[in-house]
């Protein structure tokens, strides 16, 4: 089956029951969407489906085509980091940073949306994930700084 | 040699400042920081990074001292075969240790690299040169010298946003295959019967492995090896000893050993029974889980020569190491441990996923990766041990603490992690403190302070229990019996912070405080809470926090924040639950971590004193947050509370 990856068509002859997740980190070798619960209760998995955040764990990879799916090493055009990405490293928003692409992930579909999203909307959109090592506050103060800046890495 | 480039200095010296840890393994001298002929440097510790970010300073602190690019500064970690042995990266002693030694190491090679410019100038000397440098306690002039040298923006900051970092959940070899496990239903289970011809017939599948008390399945994916193991029958004999959370806590005091005594000053009995006004309660704090985001996994590669080298993430490569040569009966020097980077650890992460992949290894003559799924981490995990908390204590009239009796069970055989945070700061002239420890029907280990939060929600419960029964104001009450000026200085510091003296509570909103010392610093907190339909809310902790001189105050700030954060889980949520040998609550939905909306407006604020040689950031503020929320919620609802967690105590009250 076809399906287009950070902008790049992949052919793969997998079982279309197969979770997103796995043929992402398994079959595409690209392991920045994470594993945490493989039940949707953490959104260390998260993926971009045609611009909407998307737990990869629970998606099987059968419903991917002819959808974009984009990760988070997808965000980093040229090599520039995106807005997102810089401002959770300007923030220190993370400890471990095993979590980190799912809530950079997850961010930049939020300002795809909404460019000035109030506390309350950014905490909302970010609940779905967890953050053991508890960089919320940090997080927070990262999407308001990304949120001044336009360039969410992702045209879609 | 490490450094790939022509390697032209090399400092040598023990791997730790002072005097700490400079026991048993611990070379006298090793390779700390070489300098290549490219101007590029290496420095070497057996340090692991698992985000508190010792990477970051090492790598800022040496590059700043020589004037040089980071770019240029690789500093090695936690890698058997290249680095130092270290016991293991605990007690939040990373930088003052090894961060101080490893900038006395840069210094040296500035000095040795300048006076060769003075001296020929040509600096085309090739021959290697060596310096030894001491492992003498660093004076706080060095400390001194040494913080400006730290930043904050994180340079490993990038590899995390954009996926680039690799864990050990990610780390993959060509050719590698895949474990999975079959595991006892419940605790202590025996294998009586196993078939598994059908499970051989799953496409990929490799090998039915059963060695060193271990069952799995080697595939060639890891679907295929999970898939197999779904084919895999199997009979057990339970036990039948009914391991349950229902017996506890009572079953810690009855099963528990004679307690130790850690310290009996004046006359207890006496000062007890004079007549004071006694005041006693008992306190109970449940399992709780580590949960870090990553998943145990190891991969494992055995050698033609019999050599092992395992990936994985834990806290500590050398005793990984011991480990893994103690349970597969090989020599140490023939295993490397390289760990990966590691996604949450705030504890022990499993040793025995390694062990493992090591035994599906040799067996199968593959290289084998074991990923846990989280079922598998909750209900295989080492869990934070129970503890139930006795304290007696009596006062004078004039509010004075006379006598202060602790009894403390806590869960498991380490008695080492119940005595930590045990001992009481406060002023009483009879005071005695014992520990006693009570056999566990979970797997037990560490966690952010060992013991010290289950110790200091007993007593920092209690202290405030006997303010609002005396009538005392709290924080008067603590002031009134504490002489120690660190911990007065920490508690008038948040008593500002908060407006503590103008605070109004009132049903439903209520104000806690709760005053710690761990790993060396000193910290106080304050926590608002509001009660409201059967939910508590926790609104704003304020935080005070006095680890002397200070190298990196938002590095500092971020990991006090991430204490608060988890020790709110444990105050109003978290819980292992188990029956029958079994975890019950092995997801994310049963067992409630704290979440983005859940948590409160955090003020830290640092005491930094430069009279003081620094101390832990990592642990303490974990230790004062359950008393201090436990504390507000009581204020809140007038009831006094003995246990955690709260909230399912509240719901059951308002339901
Ligand atoms: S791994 Fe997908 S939500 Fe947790
Ligand atoms: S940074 Fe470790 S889980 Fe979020």
């Amino acid at each position: 089956m076809e399906i287009s990856i950070n902008n790049l068509t992949h052919n793969f002859e997998v079982n279309p029951e197969r979770l997103l997740l796995d043929v992402l980190r398994q079959e595409a070798g690209l392991t920045g969407a994470k594993y945490g619960c493989g039940e949707g209760n953490c959104g260390a998995c998260t993926v971009l489906v045609d611009g909407e955040a998307t737990r990869s764990c629970i998606t099987p990879v059968g419903s991917m085509v002819g959808r974009n799916v984009t990760t988070v090493e997808g965000l980093t055009a040229g090599g520039e980091l995106s807005s997102v990405q810089q401002a959770f490293v300007d923030e220190s928003a993370f400890q471990c940073g095993y979590c980190t692409p799912g809530f950079v992930i997850s961010t930049t579909a939020l300002l795809l949306k909404n460019s000035s999203p109030s506390t309350g909307d950014i905490k909302s959109a970010l609940n779905g994930h967890i953050c053991r090592c508890g960089a919320y506050v940090r997080i927070v103060k990262a999407v308001q700084k990304a949120a001044g800046n336009p360039d969410h890495g992702t045209s879609l | 040699m490490n450094a790939s480039g022509e390697v032209v200095l090399r400092i040598i010296g023990p791997p730790f400042s002072g005097s700490v840890q400079q026991t048993g393994a611990i070379p006298k001298s090793a390779v700390l920081l070489e300098i290549a002929s490219d101007g590029s440097v290496f420095a070497y510790s057996g340090k692991v990074e698992y985000g508190q970010g010792i990477r970051n300073s090492f790598t800022r602190m040496i590059a700043s001292t020589l004037e040089i690019e980071v770019a240029d500064v690789h500093v090695i970690l936690a890698d058997t075969a290249r680095v130092p042995y270290d016991r293991g990266t605990t007690g939040s002693a990373s930088t003052r240790t090894v961060g101080a030694q490893l900038f006395r190491a840069a210094n040296a090679a500035k000095n040795e690299l300048a006076e060769r410019k003075d001296s020929d100038g040509s600096g085309a000397d090739t021959d290697v040169v060596e310096i030894e440098i001491s492992g003498d306690e660093p004076s706080p002039e060095e400390f001194t010298r040494l913080t400006p040298h730290m930043g904050a923006v994180r340079i490993d900051g990038a590899d995390r946003v954009t996926g680039k970092a690799v864990f050990a959940y990610d780390f993959a070899l060509d050719g590698t295959a895949y474990g999975s496990l079959i595991r006892p239903p419940s605790i202590g289970a025996k294998l009586v019967r196993i078939d598994s011809a059908r499970a051989a017939q799953v496409p990929g599948f490799i090998q039915l492995v059963q060695a060193n008390g271990i069952i799995g399945v080697v595939g060639e994916t890891k679907e295929a090896a999970d898939r197999a193991v779904s084919f895999v029958r199997t009979r057990w004999d339970e036990t039948g000893d009914d391991v349950s959370d229902w017996s506890l806590p009572s079953a810690l005091k009855d099963l528990g050993s004679d307690p130790v005594s850690l310290r009996d000053d004046g006359d207890v009995s006496a000062g007890l029974s004079s007549g004071a006004r006694l005041i006693s309660g008992v306190y109970y704090a449940p399992y709780v889980a580590n949960a870090q985001m990553e998943p145990s996994a190891a991969t494992a590669e055995w050698g033609e020569d019999g050599s092992l080298t395992v990936w994985c993430a834990n806290r500590g490569p050398f005793t990984e190491r011991a480990y893994l040569a103690e349970h597969l009966g090989i020599d140490a020097e023939k295993i490397r441990v390289i760990i990966e980077e590691v996604g949450g650890s705030f504890g022990t992460k499993s040793q025995s996923v390694s062990f493992e992949a090591a035994v599906l290894a040799r067996e199968s003559g593959r290289a084998v990766k074991i990923s846990y799924n989280r079922h598998e981490e909750f209900s295989t995990s080492t869990v934070r041990p129970a503890a139930l908390m006795e304290i007696d204590a009596a006062v004078d009239q004039s509010g004075k603490l006379v006598a202060w009796d602790y009894t403390a069970f806590h869960a498991g055989d380490n008695a080492f992690r119940g005595r930590r945070g045990a001992d009481s700061p406060y002023d009483a002239p009879a005071t005695r403190i014992r520990v006693a420890d009570s056999p566990s029907p979970l797997p037990h280990g560490s966690y952010r302070s060992l013991g010290g939060a289950v110790n200091h929600f007993g007593r920092e419960v209690h202290i405030e229990t006997m303010a609002r029964e005396l009538g005392i104001d709290p924080l008067k009450f603590r002031l009134d019996n504490l002489s120690h000026p660190r911990y007065r200085r920490v508690l008038e510091e948040v008593a500002l912070m908060s407006d503590w003296e103008s605070r109004e509570s009132s049903d439903g909103v209520g104000y806690g405080l709760a005053v710690g010392f761990d790993a060396g610093s000193y910290v106080a907190q304050v926590a608002r809470v509001v009660v409201a339909n059967g939910t508590i809310v926790v609104e704003r902790v304020d935080v005070s926090f006095d680890c002397g001189q200070v190298f990196n105050p938002d590095g500092a700030i971020n990991q006090i924040e991430g204490s608060v954060v988890m020790g709110m889980g444990t105050a109003l949520w978290e819980e292992v639950e188990f029956d029958g040998g079994r975890v019950l609550n092995t997801g994310f939905g049963g067992y409630r971590v704290p979440r983005i909306t859940d948590v409160p407006e955090i003020q830290v604020k640092l005491i930094e004193d430069p009279s003081n040689t620094p101390t832990g950031v990592g642990e303490p503020g974990i230790v004062p947050i359950a008393a201090a929320i436990a504390n507000a919620v009581a204020d809140a609802t007038g009831k006094p509370v003995d246990r955690l967690p709260l909230q399912p105590q509240i719901s059951a009250f308002s339901s």
